[in-house]
């Protein structure tokens, strides 16, 4: 019982950051209907800033550093939408170009980054790195609790943003019905940007939640895409409430996974889960069923 | 012989190139151009029916490991391990499609994400990281272990040319119509008796299959050493996207175009400049995707062939009014149904040649809700051979959500639905097509991206017509369609649109013809002109179920009336019988007006 605690509560806490990665893609999702393959991606670019911070002579706290981050990537993400992304969004003939234009952004990330930085593999180690409390038997990483904590306020903060402010509600609208929020006088064009620009900010947040207990590579979002992809899955596509719970769904059967396999071949359960939630439940654990035509 | 022309072109090319360079690097240039082309070939087998793949290192890697295991395990022939590995990768692709393949949108794409990556962790993990390939120089073509580098970009040119035959000839045949269907119109795809989830399959399975042979090519001549990182790698998918989408997506030729463009170009730009610039290869992958989806999404050759349509046409602007020119007809010939065209053989239906008394659709209590909303309750009705039947009610009687029930849409929660006798109900839609049930939508539907004619031509493959293509001619003939039969569907007007679905709902000559809603956007000259054309294409046997809201351009039609209401049958009879009853009147017009009228 205690070993499987000891899994159970960082699987909780890791399962929070992947809350947040998913949750921005489950936004972009749901509000333009583009799967963002360079998702995991932008997670990456994040994990360099927050390392370039705390590495790069300023000894930024990456926790600290989340308000600059933030900023930045809804910025970047926002110029994304309107360099890129707008252009291949709606028709159904526009499905394989958002395919192979999402792949091509997230590579040229990965090989820009390569060329700068190589690939020798990045640690932001702040002093509280190793330090943590036993609750019990059960050890509890103070940088998984604060990554933690962090995906919980920035959530709390992201339902505020979606509930209550006019941009929030207009994105809501919109991942409702796109057609019907025009005609209430809803700039769908904006609504997008804006949104792509918050989905990839939080998703960049995840991102340097992370670097405290994550080395960083140019390569690094592979590891992510699926367990992304998963957690957005599980809660059913386009919904960004349902991408949290499935977030903290997926950490926590990868890490209960290692009482009984190996620790490297944890992906595998989720992989697998992911794929049986695609061929048994395809809208998700609470989707709605699709209409037929 | 226009389709020969590029495979000469393409031999000749690679054969001079083979004679002619001699330096290894060029050589190796040139078999790694050969071996991507191959690849994306298979790839492109899946993009015809509209399916982007992110998994097809899945079967790379299994073709790089069967046979590189089987070599090291008992000294077996690459060309066996060949065999095995494409026979493996198929049915590894039927378990990974087929659970997507009811499915339609991004599940296909997603689903193939994981499979890589599952088998990468677990070979990583469980087996070997890494294998090398045993040398075996006693027998040159036995172990595939030619001295010569040149033999190996033989023996690429060699599997291309087969990849490229097998493309070409899924493209001429029932198969190609069937795979361009599902990429246009899924749903129109089914309703016209076309297989979607077999075709797909069998698409998938020899896509995996020539995506594991040409793995072998690819260790043997080039790599050496299986490394699962690298055979079951992303990096094998992206170069697969990048010559195929480069080239054009779904076109046989395709991929060969966008491996010469982009493979020698990553070559000779990681030869120069990768020492200091490690990525410089895939910037070259990345920026050709990203440039393909914002320019020309379709890739290079349709780009190509739309320019010199519009050259040979110059200066009128479509080739509708001038016909193609000289240079036209060389490069973009209008699409042309195929003479190989040949249906599967498969037992005609039983037919209904002769009336009998015995109705051909009985509707037996049918009941269906959505979660606590009941929106049919016990509708029962039949439908006699050759008569016209239509469904009246009110918005929200449950006259769509009939339709859907009775057109394999949605499934009913009680009750059955027999058609000629056999219960349908547990039928999908291509089924019941085939038994000869067909249908029209309520917003016209058609195959954008094909000719008038081949629409009504997947229509008559999917009903196993012995001659598709003289039997769609006659029928866009009898709707008047004829002389427009290889136009763009763009080109032609509403009321054509709606001649062109009759055409194809009816080229089956089917003993049931649904028609939904088929008087809506028409006007009151066309409504009446509507059920004439429908009159004179309909033989005595077939049977007719019209839903429509226009009651009153309905009644002048039909036979007799089933009245709905809340999910109920209020009336059902004859037209003058059903429109007079009070039930019926109460429910369009509501029962304060009914108050009302009985006041007065």
């Amino acid at each position: 019982m205690v070993e499987f605690l000891q899994f159970l509560v960082p699987g909780i806490l890791i399962g929070g950051v992947y809350a947040l990665l998913a949750s921005g893609l489950g936004l972009i999702f749901g509000v333009m209907r583009v799967v963002n393959f360079a998702q995991a991606d932008f997670m990456m670019l994040a994990m360099y800033l927050s390392w370039a911070l705390f590495a790069g002579g300023f000894g930024l706290d990456p926790f600290l550093a989340v308000p600059a981050v933030f900023v930045v990537f809804l910025l970047l993400g926002m110029a994304a939408h309107w360099l890129f992304i707008r252009f291949v969004i709606g028709r159904r003939e526009n499905h394989d170009a958002q395919v192979i234009l999402t792949i091509g952004l997230g590579l040229i990330f990965q090989n820009l980054i390569l060329i700068r930085y190589s690939s020798e593999p990045r640690v932001v180690a702040p002093s509280y790195a190793n330090a943590g409390d036993f609750i019990g038997d059960i050890f509890i990483s103070r940088v998984r609790l604060y990554a933690f904590l962090l995906s919980v306020l920035v959530a709390a903060l992201l339902f505020l943003f979606l509930n209550r402010s006019r941009t929030g509600r207009a994105i809501r609208a919109a991942s409702e019905n796109w057609e019907a929020a025009t005609y209430m006088g809803i700039d769908i064009d904006r609504t997008n940007r804006i949104a792509f620009g918050v989905g990839v900010a939080l998703t960049a947040v995840g991102g340097s939640a992370l670097v405290t207990f994550q080395s960083i590579t140019p390569f690094v979002g592979f590891r992510f895409v699926v367990v992304m992809f998963a957690a957005v899955v599980l809660g059913g596509l386009g919904s960004v409430s349902g991408a949290f719970v499935g977030g903290v769904l997926i950490g926590i059967i990868q890490s209960v996974s290692q009482v009984w396999t190996s620790a490297a071949v944890k992906n595998v359960w989720v992989f697998a889960l992911f794929l049986l939630i695609l061929y048994v439940r395809p809208n998700g654990l609470f989707g709605k069923v699709q209409r037929a035509i | 012989m226009r389709r020969i022309i590029p495979f000469v072109v393409l031999i000749a090319v690679v054969a001079a190139l083979n004679g002619w360079l001699d330096q290894r690097f060029y050589v190796r240039v040139l078999t790694l151009s050969v071996v991507w082309a191959l690849a994306g070939v298979a790839w492109n087998l899946m993009a015809k029916a509209g399916q982007i793949s992110l998994g097809h290192s899945a079967f790379v890697g299994i073709g790089a490991y069967g046979f590189t295991l089987l070599l090291r395990g008992g000294g077996t022939s690459p060309w066996t391990g060949m065999v095995i590995g494409m026979g493996v990768a198929a049915a590894v692709a039927l378990v990974i499609g087929l659970p997507t393949f009811r499915l339609r949108g991004f599940y296909f794409t997603l689903a193939t994400i994981s499979f890589p990556l599952i088998m990468e962790l677990l070979v990583s993990h469980y087996g070997d990281p890494e294998l090398t390939v045993p040398f075996h120089p006693e027998n040159e073509w036995r172990f595939m272990e030619f001295s010569d580098s040149h033999t190996y970009v033989w023996v690429g040119l060699g599997m291309l040319v087969v990849a490229l035959a097998i493309s070409e000839l899924i493209d001429v045949t029932a198969f190609g119509f069937a795979l361009r269907a599902i990429r246009d119109n899924e749903v129109l795809a089914r309703a016209v008796g076309i297989r979607t989830v077999a075709w797909k399959s069998a698409a998938f399975m020899i896509s995996a299959a020539l995506s594991a042979a040409m793995a072998v090519l690819w260790v043997k001549a080039v790599l050496r050493v299986t490394v699962a990182e690298e055979v079951f790698g992303i990096t094998v998918v992206i170069v697969m996207l990048s010559v195929a989408f480069v080239g054009g997506v779904g076109q046989t030729w395709g991929p060969v175009v966008g491996a010469a463009f982009l493979i020698p170009l990553a070559m000779f730009l990681d030869d120069s400049i990768g020492e200091s610039v490690p990525g410089a290869q895939e910037l070259v992958y990345a920026a050709a995707l990203v440039l393909v989806a914002l320019l020309i999404p379709r890739g290079i050759l349709p780009a190509i062939e739309k320019g010199c349509r519009r050259l040979a046409t110059w200066p009128h602007p479509s080739l509708e009014q001038a016909g193609p020119g000289l240079l036209g007809r060389l490069v973009a010939p209008p699409p042309r149904p195929s003479p190989l065209l040949r249906t599967p053989r498969r037992p005609l239906r039983p037919r209904l040649s002769q009336p009998s008394d015995a109705p051909v659709l009985e509707v037996d209590g049918v009941a269906k809700s959505f979660g606590a909303n009941r929106v049919l309750s016990d509708v029962s009705f039949s439908v006699d051979p050759g008569r016209r039947v239509g469904i009246i009610g009110p918005n929200g009687a449950g006259k769509t959500t009939l339709f859907n029930i009775m057109t394999a849409h949605l499934r009913a929660d009680a009750g059955r639905i027999l058609f000629k006798g056999v219960q349908v109900d547990r039928m999908r839609a291509p089924r019941r097509y085939e038994l000869g049930m067909s249908r029209t939508f309520q917003v016209p539907q058609g195959f954008h991206l094909m000719s008038p004619l081949d629409n009504v031509i997947v229509a008559a493959i999917g009903a196993s017509m012995p001659d598709p293509v003289a039997a769609s001619m006659a029928m866009l003939e009898r709707v008047g369609l004829a002389g427009k039969a290889l136009a763009e569907l763009s080109a032609l007007t509403t009321a054509e649109i709606k001649s062109l679905e009759l055409a194809r709902a009816m080229v089956s000559d089917p003993d049931l013809l649904l028609l939904d809603e088929p008087l809506a956007g028409l006007n009151e000259a066309e409504r009446a002109r509507f059920f004439e054309t429908v009159d004179e294409l309909v033989a005595p046997h077939t049977a007719i179920v019209v839903i429509e809201h226009s009651v009153r351009s309905l009644i002048q039609y039909v036979e007799s009336v089933v009245a709905l209401d809340e999910g109920l049958v209020i009336a059902q009879g004859p037209p003058e019988d059903v429109v007079s009853n009070p039930r019926v009147i109460e429910a369009y017009l509501g029962s304060r007006w009914m108050e009302h009228a009985r006041d007065q």
